[in-house]
């Protein structure tokens, strides 16, 4: 049968697009703030029954060659990573745990600077209030950083996601999620 | 994994389909004719770039660190400066001047590098009709900047010193009218006619160099 498409400016289709592709590899190595850190949110319980505490975690992958500032970064000016929720009623923040920075040293910080590479995870201790509402609820959290590579460093990024809590009556069945994440201690900076 | 019947017509369906819909047993569909091949050409190869497109801008970098390509010596764009004591300056004021504008801001270690190589041309090179434009970008401008202006020291070949050239507050709508804009420190040098000579993103890498790019515009 007849293709639709001519052969030939199929091929000049293709090429072209490889161009495209090529060039825009070529010339590109700093991405937008925005897309330096990915971030995913997890909960440790489900469901939550009311009363108990429950786990947040957000996992953070960080894009490789670049490193944003730990929660408490070594100068006062630079801008620290954090974890904000916005808690619907009925959960209440216990504490907000950060991991302790790496120290590193950069072209323009020889004596070092505390930072997260590669990934980093954010937990939050959530209670849920004896009167919780019950059902699904939605977490908004906000994870503020600010990015750096070698030679350039990026704006500050307030960053939104979203966790899903279900609270459940007192004394409800609730399974562990994620082990993964929340079998290990979290380690406090 | 089987699909649905719905989704998933048998071979029979098919040709019954098929069958209803062609022009009848033994016939040859006629070729679509030239017009509807290269319409369906374009709209095919248009689609496929705008993906392309996309993919490229959410999974590629952006840009790239160093000299960022200019337009031949476009001439600068007509920004108002917020100075730190409240009054605006144009860029048009200082035509004439050889003019580096220096994005940074308080919270960008490779742009406090630079400071001490930019006090030193300022230094250097203030007589000849030049000067530094320091455009800060935090975000919460004057409060920050100022204080942090007034208390920072910088070792210029050994000697602590303040900041010697103008300061501003910017922001990230003023940077991008200078094209290339996407992180700090940013620096654009214009020559006195008002052209856009070199921009950079990224550290200056070398101060001599850089020096003696500035000098070839006097």
């Amino acid at each position: 049968m007849k293709s639709i498409f001519p052969l030939r400016s199929l091929r000049l289709c293709i090429l072209g697009a490889s161009w495209f592709l090529l060039f825009s590899s070529a010339t590109a190595q700093v991405p937008r703030a925005a897309d330096v850190v990915a971030p995913e949110a997890y909960v440790s319980l489900a469901p939550v029954p009311r009363g108990r505490a429950v786990e947040l975690a957000v996992v953070a992958r960080i894009r490789s060659g670049f490193h944003i500032n730990s929660h408490k970064p070594t100068d006062e000016y630079l801008i620290p990573t954090a974890l904000s929720a916005d808690l619907p009623p009925g959960l209440r923040l216990l504490d907000t745990v950060y991991p302790p920075g790496q120290i590193r040293k950069f072209k323009f910080a020889p004596d070092g600077l505390s930072v997260y590479e590669n990934g980093v995870t954010l937990r939050m201790k959530l209670e849920a209030a004896a009167d919780a509402p019950l059902g699904q609820r939605k977490v908004p959290l906000l994870l503020h950083y600010q990015a750096c590579n070698d030679e350039v460093c990026l704006p500050p990024v307030k960053l939104p996601l979203t966790a899903e809590i279900e609270i459940a009556p007192a004394g409800a069945a609730a399974q562990p999620q994620h082990p993964e994440i929340f079998s290990a201690p979290a380690a406090k900076q | 994994m089987s699909l649905p019947s719905e989704a998933s017509p048998s071979m029979d369906d098919r040709e019954a389909g098929a069958s209803k819909s062609g022009t009848g047993q033994g016939e040859t569909p006629s070729p679509p004719s030239p017009v509807v091949k290269k319409a369906v050409l374009i709209i095919v190869t248009v689609v496929g770039l705008m993906g392309l497109a996309w993919l490229a801008d959410h999974y590629l970098p952006a840009a790239q660190t160093g000299e960022v390509k200019t337009a031949g010596g476009a001439l600068a764009p007509n920004v108002t400066f917020r100075g730190m004591d409240g009054n605006d300056v144009t860029l048009a004021q200082f035509k004439g001047k050889v003019v580096l504008v220096n994005f940074w801001a308080t919270w960008c270690e490779p742009c406090k590098i630079e400071i001490p190589w930019l006090i030193e041309y300022q230094q250097k090179y203030a007589s000849r009709g030049f000067t530094v434009l320091g455009v800060a970008m935090d975000e919460e401008g004057k409060q920050v900047v100022e204080p942090w202006v007034q208390k920072e020291r910088f070792d210029v070949n050994g000697q602590q010193l303040p900041i010697n050239y103008p300061i501003f507050v910017g922001n990230d709508p003023l940077a991008e009218q200078f094209g290339g804009y996407i992180g700090l420190p940013f620096s654009v040098l214009i020559s006195r006619d008002g052209k856009v000579v070199k921009k950079q993103l990224g550290m200056i890498l070398d101060k001599d160099k850089f020096a003696k790019e500035i000098e070839s515009l006097f």
